[in-house]
């Protein structure tokens, strides 16, 4: 009795198992960014941008006929943390993975991805993160190398610096972009008097500054995050040193300015452009939705490369009208041309790395806002 | 010469902070011979109460508001004055004949729910003071920069330091914390009322841990729901580098832990700020296993 009841229910589960897998009209996107933690101002705007994104793509029929599901998992932006969101994600069957905000989470959480054949969208710029050879990757924000060679071009031979001060963090993200840059220095004939490292969130930077202001630079490039490129901006004014601070691209948030107080009027930073410098018109479509959703502006322009690598996604699906791993990255890899983005034309590389975009030098100003400064416009 | 001396002063900014916190975890030690670990984190609900009386109450002008932030002092050191003696009561007094195991687990518990329930009370993120409460001047003295908010937190810590060296050793409530330290029932038996001497203890700690909790604010114009354990990990080095359970000695631990770190990361290596830290830690407790002022002061508070 036993027996033949167990193989009814085989039966059954085998014969509908194909059936519900069909028939059910969901595809899921899962998030992987820090929404705790040191970053959780851009993980929650990552987050809050793809619930966006498949909000208004639902309204719109879903995609290809199915509606999109948003999965998110908390990374707090540690590699540790990364690695367990990527098994949850997988494991939860996700068909993409936008995320995560630091280069460090991203590459742990690369190789699980590139297992299970889903495709990861992230805006870490490490170099490194494409040259894994994972098809499953997709660079949605220029990387470190790009910015480095306008940072190097811009520090000797725009503002003409002659002793540069590099300061980084450890982090993998930080790290390589503060040697690239000082390779990109030397390229440009220019000299690197010093490099320093801060030890992230440990909030005291007095002790290396102060041994900095006794070699006497005549800038300090720091190539890490806003929360410590704050405090040290603030931190140098407190010991009187009066030169100029060149903040590479993490560096971009409101958040930057909050903490600096007053002291991050003056403050010069490089990266794309601003949300609201941005041209385009997908641009100011999107940033009206967001500050409607959420009565904010996103919080700086790595939602919204975020934001592009899920709206291209969705494209390539659309596109080739199929949910296959497969077929999608090969499109994405080979057939998506200057796809109208928000942060400016899209095309991927063989290796999945953006292709072209446009790096600025922006000086805040008093209020806290952004005015570009370099190139001249 | 002045870059020396500016550390000298950045160090010695910090080490107050370290010694007005590692005074709570000695002070218990010294009674009870049960380390505190949740104190770091009280200390850092004392930053983050300061931080919403301030915000509440002014900061939006930009210029100095020096009685909203003598408010948020005494906010802050009435609150956590309270949280240490519910935290006595709660999770130590039960405990209090367990085997010593037992009450550092309850100590490790407590400091989860104090920094967990600071999470979801102020948010995950980041929270910044505003700027300008205190005033922002700064004097150069030949080529050394004090600001204001240092030279405030490196005479309130002495003053404090000293004030609290008197009161245990010139008063009569001073003498029963010290004899309750050396010898609990010799002291119940000379009529003092040991429980009493506990209290008091889970309240003069988590004061000084307030002040230095929203010092840290102030200072440093940020505060984390995660940063107690950093700042209580430093203050507990402090008092062991001292002599733990002994009140100068945990005043001279944070001073220097405050000068070596800062010199450390100023002439060696701020990557291995936190290695040479724990290094200098070894070193003092291979030659002196009990502390710096641990073996020459008989009594122990």
């Amino acid at each position: 009795m036993h027996k033949k009841l167990a193989a009814t229910l085989a039966a059954c589960s085998l014969a509908i198992a194909p059936v519900t897998a069909m028939a059910s009209g969901t595809v899921t996107f899962g998030v992987q960014a820090p929404i705790t933690g040191k970053y959780a101002n851009e993980g929650q705007g990552i987050e809050k941008a793809v619930k966006l994104l498949a909000k208004q793509q639902n309204a719109d029929g879903g995609l290809i006929g199915k509606t999109i599901k948003v999965r998110v998992c908390d990374d707090e932006g540690k590699a540790t943390q990364a690695a367990l969101c990527a098994r949850r994600l997988s494991n939860a069957g996700v068909f993409a993975v936008i995320g995560s905000y630091t280069s460090g989470a991203a590459s742990a959480a690369q190789p699980v991805y590139a297992r299970a054949n889903i495709i990861q969208t992230s805006d870490g710029t490490a170099d490194k993160l494409t040259q894994r050879g994972f098809k499953t990757f997709f660079r949605n924000a220029p990387p470190n190398s790009a910015e480095a060679k306008f940072t190097g071009n811009y520090l000797v031979n725009v503002r003409h610096f002659k002793r540069i001060a590099v300061v980084s963090d450890h982090s993998s993200f930080a790290k390589g972009l503060g040697d690239a840059v000082e390779k990109a220095i030397k390229a440009n004939g220019g000299n690197v008097l010093t490099r320093a490292y801060i030890k992230s969130g440990s909030q005291d930077f007095t002790s290396v500054l102060t041994s900095l202001k006794s070699k006497h630079p005549d800038v300090i490039y720091f190539s890490g995050y806003y929360s410590d490129g704050g405090l040290l901006r603030a931190q140098e004014k407190q010991l009187g040193m009066d030169v100029p601070f060149v903040g590479g691209d993490a560096n971009q948030n409101v958040a930057f300015a909050k903490i600096a107080g007053k002291a991050a009027k003056g403050t010069i930073i490089i990266n794309v452009p601003a949300p609201e410098n941005l041209p385009y018109k997908a641009a100011k479509q999107f940033i009206s939705a967001y500050k409607k959703a959420y009565g904010s502006a996103p919080p700086s322009i790595y939602t919204l490369t975020n934001a592009d690598g899920m709206r291209v996604i969705m494209k390539a699906v659309q596109e080739t009208n199929s949910l296959d791993p497969n077929t999608v990255e090969n499109y994405l890899h080979n057939k998506i041309q200057k796809f109208p983005g928000i942060t400016g034309p899209i095309s991927f590389s063989k290796n999945g790395e953006r292709i072209g975009s446009a790096f600025q030098a922006f000086e805040i100003q008093a209020d806290g806002s952004y005015k570009t400064i370099y190139p001249k416009q | 010469m002045s870059t020396l001396f500016q550390q000298l002063v950045n160090g010695l900014t910090v080490g107050g902070i370290y010694a007005l916190i590692a005074l709570g975890y000695t002070m218990v030690y010294g009674i009870l011979k049960l380390i505190n670990f949740a104190h770091g984190d009280l200390c850092v609900l004392g930053a983050f109460i300061g931080l919403t009386v301030i915000t509440s109450l002014g900061g939006a002008s930009g210029s100095p508001e020096i009685w909203v932030v003598g408010l948020a002092f005494v906010a802050a050191i009435i609150a956590i004055c309270c949280a240490g003696v519910v935290l006595e009561f709660a999770a130590y007094r039960p405990l209090r004949n367990a085997h010593r195991l037992s009450a550092v687990v309850s100590a490790l518990g407590a400091s989860m729910m104090i920094e967990n329930g600071i999470m979801l009370i102020w948010s995950p993120q980041t929270l910044v003071f505003p700027q300008g409460v205190l005033p922002q001047i700064s004097w150069h003295v030949g080529g050394v920069v004090i600001t204001f908010t240092q030279l405030m937190i490196i005479v309130i810590s002495l003053i404090l330091m000293a004030s609290l060296y008197l009161y245990v050793n010139h008063t009569r409530f001073g003498t029963a914390i010290r004899a309750s330290a050396i010898d609990q029932d010799a002291a119940r038996l000379m009529g003092i009322n040991v429980n009493r001497v506990i209290v008091s203890v889970f309240i003069l700690g988590p004061a000084l841990g307030a002040i230095g909790g929203l010092f840290i604010g102030l200072y440093y114009r940020q505060a984390v729901f995660d940063m107690g354990w950093t700042y209580g990990l430093n203050a507990f080095i402090a008092a062991i580098i001292g002599g733990i359970g002994n009140i100068p000695g945990a005043m001279l631990g944070g001073l220097l832990l405050g000068l070596f770190n800062a010199l450390a990361g100023g002439y060696i290596s701020s990557t291995w700020q936190q290695a040479i830290t724990f290094g200098l830690l070894i070193a003092i407790l291979l030659v002196r296993p009990t502390g710096i002022l641990g073996e020459r002061v008989a009594e122990k508070v």
